[in-house]
């Protein structure tokens, strides 16, 4: 056996004390609320960590006979639509940009402007509008939002994957006689596959978590969507902590999912834009 | 093939613009804007507000604030992450878990950690033998933004933690090892040699943190609702209040514009020294 592992020297204890410490602060936060939504109200008070005596009962009743559900899949649906609204509206912008010089870069700048300011700018703007188009209080109206809100963060972070596919490719297409459509279509959607999952999946995680848009554009218990239905609950005169901690859970269960399943493509769709 | 995205700068960009000037001009309500010109009256009223100018310089100092702790704890837990002999990989997913919760369920979590009457926070604090009265992180006005600032670097430090690990694992591994062989080691190597080369990508995601430090908004809606007194009052919740509760646009389009101003103020001189470190 080789002994060269021996000599080196030992690996230092402060990385994985930091590591430790670290992931015990990021979990024991969502520990803690899924140990109240099986907590009692005396438990509550107690100052109780861990429930003696778990009330899955704090679940059956913020899903039964609740808009939860409902709530969740309006979620689903505008989060959804929007990402494949984003991608289908980003993916030839942003091939257009990665194939341009500085043309391209003073575009991409104007094009993430918008995503600079706080949303609450847009706010009273966009409601505006959807109020001419007939569309507020619908879920569709919610949908084209984010798909339209998301855009530019979508663009900037497929124009980072696609300057990765060589410009040769798309060049030696059109000198086969390939108009710019077929290029888009049949070389570039095809090599850009991967990268287009993992930008659909951060642009639908942040369409399944917005709050502000939703509270405005969509009131009415029809199409409300899982953030909008929390920030009620808590609104209510006697605020049950139990059932609105395993509401919360049920919410968020879908996420938890994927960010451990799909962890890899998520990663490399946060850092599209960072790494060059 | 670029149409798309100029109708998006048009909607989210131009006609937004056009209609909070507009609005800030005019005698405006949410119902009904637009209804007679008033040119800088309301401007000159919201400047002399000292409620505005509040708003603002808190939200200023809370998105330097928390953008400075979360990339301080996301660049040290970046380098930890690399000095991880094993089990990176499920450590990188567990801290990612934060990051992925959306905004409103962060806020629950922590208004039930800070709750006074059997929270984390309390119980956690009894249990090492504090015996004094309870503290009520949420409802005290010295303390209510810190809570708030807890929640979101909670949230977004794994962002940054992304973002730098990224650019730690894109960095030249012989640059390392000849620096580790001329005697460099640990914190020195650290130190001397790896925050140098990812000075860029460290201030890179500082920005990006910035700019979702000034968008902060829900946490305050569901934690504090602006309160207590005006104490966690940002510029976001400024403007929601004026336009959607007090129904009073004109008033909403200065702030905005002021936001406007306040958040290139702040951010510009970061890009710009981005740009050039990266160069």
């Amino acid at each position: 056996m080789l002994r060269t592992g021996a000599r080196r020297r030992r690996p230092p204890l402060l990385a994985p004390a930091v590591v430790v410490i670290g992931v015990v602060l990021a979990v024991v936060p969502l520990l803690y609320l899924f140990s109240v939504s099986l907590m009692g109200r005396n438990e509550l008070v107690a100052g109780v960590l861990v429930p003696s005596d778990p009330q899955w009962s704090n679940w059956s009743e913020a899903v039964a006979g609740t808009t939860l559900t409902q709530a969740v899949l309006n979620s689903v649906l505008a989060a959804v639509g929007g990402a494949l609204l984003s991608l289908a509206l980003a993916l030839p912008g942003a091939w257009a940009l990665s194939r341009r010089g500085t043309g391209g870069r003073t575009l991409l700048a104007t094009v993430m402007s918008p995503w600079l300011l706080p949303p609450i700018v847009a706010v009273v703007p966009l409601l505006t509008l959807l109020r001419i188009l007939g569309l507020t209080n619908s879920l569709l109206g919610l949908t084209l939002v984010y798909g339209l809100v998301n855009l530019p963060v979508a663009v900037w972070l497929l124009q980072a994957f696609l300057h990765r596919i060589p410009g040769e490719i798309d060049e030696a297409a059109q000198l086969d006689g390939a108009g710019p459509l077929r290029v888009l279509t049949s070389i570039v959607l095809p090599l850009a596959g991967p990268s287009l999952v993992a930008v659909g999946l951060i642009v639908t995680l942040l369409g399944y978590s917005e709050f502000l848009l939703a509270s405005f554009l969509t009131q009415d218990a029809a199409s409300q969507t899982l953030p909008v239905h929390l920030s009620l609950l808590l609104g209510e005169r006697v605020a049950e902590y139990g059932k609105i901690a395993a509401a919360a859970m049920v919410g968020i269960l879908p996420v938890l999912v994927i960010a451990l399943t799909l962890q890899r493509r998520l990663v490399e769709g946060l850092t599209a834009g960072a790494v060059k | 093939m670029v149409s798309p995205l100029i109708l998006t700068v048009l909607v989210l960009g131009a006609y937004p613009l056009v209609f909070i000037v507009g609005a800030s001009l005019t005698e405006s309500t949410l119902g009904n804007p637009f209804q007679e010109w008033a040119g800088l009256a309301s401007a000159r009223e919201v400047v002399a507000s000292s409620d505005v100018t509040d708003a603002l310089a808190r939200g200023a100092g809370y998105a330097v604030g928390v953008a400075a702790l979360s990339t301080v704890l996301g660049v040290v837990l970046a380098l930890a992450l690399l000095g991880l002999r094993r089990g990176g990989g499920l450590a990188r997913g567990l801290l990612l878990l934060p990051l992925m919760t959306p905004p409103v369920v962060v806020a629950i979590v922590w208004r039930l950690v800070f709750n006074p009457a059997g929270g984390l926070l309390a119980t956690l604090l009894g249990a090492v033998g504090y015996e004094g009265q309870a503290v009520a992180v949420l409802s005290s006005p010295g303390l209510a933004l810190l809570g708030v600032a807890i929640a979101d670097t909670w949230q977004w430090t794994p962002l940054v933690m992304l973002l730098v690990y990224a650019g730690l694992l894109g960095l030249d591994r012989e640059v390392l090892e000849a620096a580790a062989l001329d005697g460099a080691h640990g914190l020195r190597l650290v130190r001397h040699v790896v925050l140098p080369s990812v000075a860029g990508v460290v201030l890179a995601a500082f920005f990006v943190r910035l700019v979702l430090a000034f968008k902060v908004y829900d946490l305050v809606a569901v934690m504090t609702a602006g309160g207590p007194g005006q104490s966690t009052t940002v510029p976001s919740y400024l403007i929601h209040q004026a336009a959607l509760q007090q129904f009073d646009l004109d008033r909403a389009a200065v702030i905005t514009l002021l936001l406007a101003v306040v958040v290139t103020v702040v951010t510009v001189p970061v890009a710009l020294l981005t740009r050039k470190v990266e160069r």
